[in-house]
């Protein structure tokens, strides 16, 4: 094919971007038929979703932000001027390093070893009443924390430490993952509700208030109860009844955007409808889509450490949700597995928070942080 | 002229309801039907177990509950039996899902009702008064407060409530005792913790909604005016700010109460065993009871309907403004 061709094809959806992301697009669609109907597990289903968002994430975050470099560093000095967003990034990407890093240096964190239970993190020392077989009594033992076990062991003899890091992994996975589907899909739906109107506006908006009336974790609830528990297919589940909130409120920022001139212009201009959404609409509300992302990834972490802790997860993970129930079983000797991946669940919450609100107060021109 | 719009509008929303309460219930019907059990499968497990056929038992199981006739009449007869009040029988519980539900409902009620009530009387109260003192000490303790309360997890709020005051100190047993009658202090006092704990995370919304409401409105032009007039700031305050911060703030209120709290309840009945409605569908997921779980999901669902309905009339009926949208 020519250049010109190229050229002409690119303008037609919007770009040169979107059309590398509709051959891309194309691609994975290609590839997920091929694995079903053709050829045996090519990625696993978490790693299509890990691929089909790369690709969102790469032309939608990344291009984007590496060539507009000086309005980067502009909104960046904004967000530095919020103390608590930076912080908050800075634990976001210290979860980062530890989901990523972390697994390397701890044991297994399924591996029960039964002659080191209920061990104490390092400096507690507990005192046990052990039944000796022997002599008929019960006998009491002191058990300390080492620095093997830093943060101690549940009553199986797991690795606490071990069991959190692994949770750091499902959460963010969960997190990033089911965020990026509902807000692709939130958007979708927000733009082209908002820009074609009438019917369509009327039937998406119906759909949306439909989803919108199950309350959220019921939902969830529901669905994991009839199609079982699968971490890929929590997220996709998700992710597929996540997106109500983000579509509406991307509707109504691009009712207001729809009537602007730079928008008639393009009309007049002859540009089609796919162009107009994908280059003019979508990019203008980039912005709002950023701030919801971050504010809704709280949300969905605590939905599925919601589904593992009345135990709807993933049994073959181990996530936050899952060792605090752990924890909640054996209250009354092993206390620190209850306490330990709640306040990893809180900071992550509270951090993603920070993040989300610096941010909005950095991209609202009317803010004068 | 007023009177007829009211009506008009009453008429449209009714009818938005009835499409999305069919919305509603469709959902479900696809759900459960794409599932790849079907709930005779699940129910044969338990038979099977007894030494029973399984392929008469799966017939017999598909001719009660429809399952072997079309698609189309089973979704007829689906519907039909939901509105004419049969909702089904429980498998584990051997007793119409609609009797388990008249007799369980009470206990989320509760929860739900006294969690609300402190929530938005004290939510409120501090949003004012960080409004009205912004910046001041206060003003940064309710909201960094705030913060903490709507990160905080419910279910592990709750698990430490019972780890802190009923095993350390022994204040409060672990586990909620339905032999206490309803309306006793002793049933009170064992709602403590279940409503500190759905009320937290309620509450630090409510702070910083109202607060936000409530700066809004002290920014206005009819705000300086009642100061210029020399009315005393407890009036304009009470009077003029809160009334207009009022509204919204309900709305809030009752939207949250389908998306948050219902689920936050569900979760708080979890963790202190109180037997409501989050409890029992939660024993029938683990019991594969497929007409509890589907009641209580449907339940939900029309409740959310009802309130936003309600909130949506009254709204209408009590803000001339948005009339004429």
């Amino acid at each position: 094919m020519t250049k010109k061709g190229i050229k002409h094809l690119a303008g037609r959806v919007g770009g040169i971007k979107n059309l590398i992301l509709i051959l891309l697009a194309a691609l994975w669609l290609l590839t997920l038929l091929l694995d079903i109907f053709v050829v045996e597990r090519i990625f696993t289903p978490l790693g299509y979703l890990y691929l089909a968002l790369g690709i969102v994430f790469l032309l939608y975050v990344v291009w984007p932000l590496y060539t507009s470099r000086r309005l980067v560093r502009y909104y960046w000095q904004r967000v530095k001027r919020n103390r608590l967003a930076v912080v908050g990034l800075a634990f976001v990407l210290f979860l980062i390093l530890l989901a990523v890093f972390g697994p390397l240096f701890t044991a297994d964190p399924t591996a029960a070893n039964f002659e080191e239970k209920n061990m104490p993190p390092v400096g507690l020392s507990i005192e046990e009443s052990i039944y000796n077989a022997e002599t008929g009594q019960f006998i009491t033992k002191t058990i300390t924390g080492t620095w093997e076990h830093p943060l101690g062991t549940d009553n199986k003899g797991r690795d606490l430490l071990a069991m959190l890091i692994s949770g750091a992994g499902v959460s963010l996975q969960v997190g990033l993952l089911a965020t990026g589907i509902a807000i692709a899909l939130g958007t979708l739906i927000g733009v082209v509700s908002a820009y074609l109107g009438g019917k369509v506006d009327n039937i998406l908006m119906r759909f949306t208030d439909i989803m919108m009336t199950f309350p959220f974790f019921l939902l969830l609830v529901f669905i994991v109860f009839i199609f079982g528990p699968n971490l890929a297919f929590i997220v996709l589940v998700i992710g597929l009844t996540g997106w109500t909130g983000v579509a509406r409120l991307i509707r109504s920022e691009t009712l207001s955007l729809r009537t602007r001139e730079f928008i008639l212009a393009a009309k007049a201009l002859g540009a089609s409808d796919g162009r107009i959404v994908l280059a003019h609409l979508i990019p203008n509300v980039i912005s709002l889509i950023v701030v919801i992302a971050t504010l809704s990834i709280p949300g969905v972490i605590l939905a599925e450490a919601a589904l593992s802790f009345i135990g709807l997860g993933d049994p073959a993970v181990t996530s936050w949700g899952m060792v605090l129930r752990a924890g909640q079983q054996s209250l009354d000797t092993t206390w620190w597995v209850a306490v330990a991946p709640g306040i990893m669940l809180f900071f992550t919450v509270l951090a993603f928070n920070f993040v989300g609100d610096g941010l909005r107060d950095a991209f609202d021109p009317r803010s004068s942080v | 002229m007023e009177k007829t719009w009211l009506r008009d509008y009453i008429i449209k929303r009714l009818f938005y309801a009835l499409i999305i309460a069919w919305g509603v219930l469709t959902v479900t019907f696809i759900l459960v039907r794409v599932g790849p059990t079907s709930p005779a499968d699940k129910y044969l497990a338990n038979l099977a177990a007894r030494g029973e056929e399984p392929a008469q038992v799966i017939a017999a199981i598909e001719a009660r509950y429809g399952l072997d006739k079309p698609l189309y009449e089973q979704y007829a007869s689906y519907v039909g039996n939901l509105v004419r009040g049969d909702w089904g029988w429980s498998l584990s519980t051997s007793m119409p899902v609609i009797e388990l539900i008249k007799t369980h409902w009470i206990y989320s009620f509760q929860l739900i009702l006294l969690s609300t009530i402190l929530a938005a009387l004290v939510g409120i109260l501090i949003g004012i008064y960080s409004a009205v003192r912004q910046y001041s000490k206060t003003d940064y303790i309710a909201t960094f407060f705030s913060f903490i309360g709507i990160s905080i997890p419910n279910f592990w709020l709750g698990v430490m409530l019972i780890l802190l005051f009923s095993v350390q100190l022994g204040l409060f047993k672990t586990y909620y005792d339905t032999g206490v009658p309803l309306f006793s202090l002793a049933n009170l006092k064992q709602l403590i913790l279940p409503v500190i704990t759905l009320g937290t995370g309620m509450m630090a919304g409510y702070t910083r909604y109202t607060r936000s409401a409530m700066l809004d409105n002290l920014r206005k032009d009819f705000v300086r005016t009642a100061r210029a007039k020399g009315l005393p700031e407890r009036v304009v305050i009470g009077k003029h700010v809160f009334r207009n911060a009022v509204l919204p703030l309900v709305t809030i209120i009752m939207f949250d109460l389908g998306s948050i709290v219902f689920g936050g309840a569900y979760l708080t009945e979890i963790v202190f065993g109180i037997p409501g409605l989050g409890r029992i569908s939660f024993n029938a997921v683990f019991a594969d009871d497929y007409a509890v779980v589907v009641a209580v999901t449907l339940i939900s669902a029309f409740l959310v309907l009802l309130i936003n309905l309600v909130t949506d009339i009254a709204y209408a009926y009590l803000d001339p403004r948005i009339r004429y949208d």
